[in-house]
């Protein structure tokens, strides 16, 4: 019984670093219709940053978020302000495919040409410690990543819903012609969505080097599972994002009990087809996932 | 009312050209063995058939259809997978475990098919690196069934007596007479109503759909076809190489030379494939002699797509057949446009007082 409380309060924390990172990803295609392969590559990036401030500096790596996440916003904007735009709308689904898959290959090509493919860790102070919640232990660190996660969301979410550029985000993903009618400047918009959506990687980056080893092609790990998670909670729909990132990620946690780390992971697949097969729109989806 | 078939000029000369092209392209690609240096020059002429064979296999579905898939690593790497296990555990005849294998592999397709094909573009792109991602691990953790991480080693098809070098000049000819089956089979369909139907769906998918083509099955045959050719090569290589190792079979990598070569070739012509297999084929062979292994490939691959894909997605032939098309008599067919040219087209015509119509 504890191992399955355990299991359940492990696959929570992770199910929320799960909501923010798909959060990201499903915001570039409601904005863009771009599938962003590159996104976990900029996860790993901003894990690598921040390992190498720890080390730098010897300071706390969350510090480097003062540094990230604006940088990251910035590159957002620049990919699709210089990049993503330039590409013919007619074909836009299939070429942002492979533009940002190419972006991540070529991030790991560096990262494993700067740093090697060792693996890397960050020490730190309270890295051992934990503490006792509801009965079970929790190492302090997935706490400290969860809590990170879980107010970059509850951030997301009051600009999406509270301010004028939220609804105007808002509107862009749900008719972009029709924006443009009512005097949304929707490219740039576009733009700071993207923005948005790297900053969330930045986070998430950080959140990861706490408490993971990090190593160049890890990325391929994260990115299966998220576009999974997407397409459950339907392309495009924020809420479907972070409900299927948290039903997936305690999915997993608890099928580590009965079986090895490897196979518990091939949940987000299945759940991938049988989401394909049976509801091709994803379970949270609008008009907009009825079309991809 | 001129037919949409009418050509300014009279086919003969084309056709004549055309063959000539393809008997010296088949005299080059036959005499190749016996003109290679030395057997390791032989063997990167096998790898470049090999990447050839996969290239052509791709670009059944993401030429048609435009489909990118990033995954096909998935098929070869079932393919080969398939081929090897069939030999060792039901001791099959090799060619006769690889075409049974090929087979297997289009019937596992047709499942991720209708997965991935109901809906538009992103689901497909989604599920296709998906779909060899999970492959890899299947494949990683089935130790027992799959030789696991440590990797499959696969018997020889010829006898102890032919040696490496026989070998190579035999599989560079099996991967030249499958090379020139997929091309046949592309050319085929590219001339038939189905093949008509499934550029309608790469032009656009809705238009297509209103005429009524039936766009899912169409995708579908395509998608499974492609599948078919790509366990081939996969399986071919296999066969060749003698041993398999999950990191390389379903990498993500191989999936993306895929793309590279078929996008750098030209999606659109039946030979852009090859050229791109020739060209990429060679270079990374070139680097991984050269300076070894590193992580230099993944950023020259990343940046040769990134470029192909921002300044020239159509690929190299239909640039260099556009420049060619300039000194030539304008053609005044609308078989072959894409609907960025008509719409290029429509907007010239409008502008101008004399249309290519008018001029007939």
């Amino acid at each position: 019984m504890s191992l399955f409380v355990q299991s359940l309060v492990l696959g929570i924390l992770l199910g929320g670093l799960y909501a923010l990172l798909a959060a990201g990803l499903t915001l570039y295609f409601g904005v863009m219709r771009v599938v962003m392969i590159a996104h976990s590559a900029f996860l790993i990036l901003a894990a690598y940053l921040a390992w190498v401030f720890a080390r730098e500096t010897g300071l706390d790596p969350l510090f480097s978020m003062v540094a990230t996440v604006p940088l990251f916003f910035v590159l957002g904007v620049a990919i699709q302000r210089l990049l993503i735009a330039r590409l013919r709308p007619a074909t836009l689904t299939m070429m942002s495919v492979l533009l940002t898959f190419s972006i991540a290959l070529v991030i790991e090509g560096l990262l494993g040409y700067v740093f090697t493919g060792t693996q890397r860790r960050i020490q730190l102070p309270y890295g051992g410690a934990d503490i006792e919640v509801a009965g079970v232990n929790v190492a302090v660190v997935k706490l400290i990543a969860f809590g990170l996660a879980a107010l970059s969301l509850l951030a997301l979410y009051l600009v999406l819903t509270r301010t004028r550029f939220g609804q105007a985000l808002r509107a862009t993903i749900q008719h972009p012609e029709a924006a443009r009618l009512v005097g949304i400047d929707t490219e740039r918009t576009a733009g700071y969505g993207f923005g948005i959506g790297l900053a969330t990687a930045a986070v998430g980056g950080t959140a990861l080097a706490l408490d993971s080893t990090i190593y160049p092609s890890m990325h391929w790990h994260w990115i299966g599972p998220l576009m999974a998670i997407i397409v459950v909670g339907g392309l495009g729909s924020i809420p479907g994002a972070a409900i299927a990132a948290m039903l997936l990620g305690m999915g997993q946690a608890l099928l580590q009990i009965p079986l090895s780390t490897t196979w518990a992971q091939t949940i987000f697949y299945v759940a991938l087809f049988v989401t394909l097969m049976v509801r091709p729109q994803g379970f949270f989806g609008g008009r907009l996932a009825q079309r991809f | 009312m001129p037919s949409a078939s009418d050509r300014t000029r009279g086919p003969g000369l084309t056709t004549l050209l055309r063959l000539a092209g393809l008997l010296v392209l088949a005299a080059a690609v036959l005499s190749f063995p016996s003109v290679a240096a030395n057997p390791f020059i032989l063997s990167v002429g096998v790898v470049i058939m090999s990447y050839a064979v996969l290239a052509t296999g791709w670009n059944f579905v993401g030429g048609f259809t435009g489909y990118m898939s990033l995954g096909h690593a998935a098929y070869s790497g079932l393919g080969g997978y398939a081929t090897a296990l069939l030999i060792i555990e039901s001791g099959l005849n090799p060619w006769l475990a690889l075409c049974l294998g090929a087979l297997l592999t289009a019937l596992i397709a047709v499942p991720v098919g209708i997965a991935s094909l109901r809906v538009r573009g992103a689901s497909f792109v989604i599920v296709s690196i998906a779909f060899v991602l999970i492959l890899q691990l299947v494949f990683q953790s089935w130790g027992e069934f799959t030789g696991g991480s440590n990797g499959l080693r696969v018997p020889r098809p010829f006898g102890p007596d032919v040696l490496r070098p026989e070998q190579h000049e035999r599989f560079f000819y099996l991967h030249a007479a499958v090379l020139a089956i997929a091309l046949l089979a592309w050319w085929l369909i590219d001339r038939s109503r189905f093949g008509i139907g499934l550029k309608a769906i790469r032009e656009d998918e809705d238009k297509a759909q209103a005429l009524g083509i039936p766009t899912f099955t169409y995708k579908l045959v395509a998608f499974v076809v492609s599948a078919f050719f790509t366990a081939i090569g996969g399986g071919l290589y296999a066969l060749w190489f003698g041993y398999l190792d999950p990191i390389f079979q379903f990498s993500i990598l191989i999936g993306s030379y895929m793309v590279l070569m078929s996008l750098l070739g030209g999606i659109r012509s039946l030979y852009g494939p090859l050229l791109g297999a020739l060209v990429v084929g060679y270079s990374v062979e070139f680097f991984k002699n050269e300076y070894g292994d590193t992580q230099f490939h993944l950023v020259a691959t990343g940046l040769l797509l990134g470029l192909v894909v921002l300044f020239m997605p159509d690929g190299v032939i239909p640039a260099l057949a556009a420049l060619l098309r300039r000194f030539r008599p304008q053609a005044s067919s609308i078989r072959e446009v894409t609907q960025a040219e008509l719409a290029e087209q429509r907007e010239s015509q409008e502008s101008g007082p004399i249309t290519q119509g008018a001029k007939r």
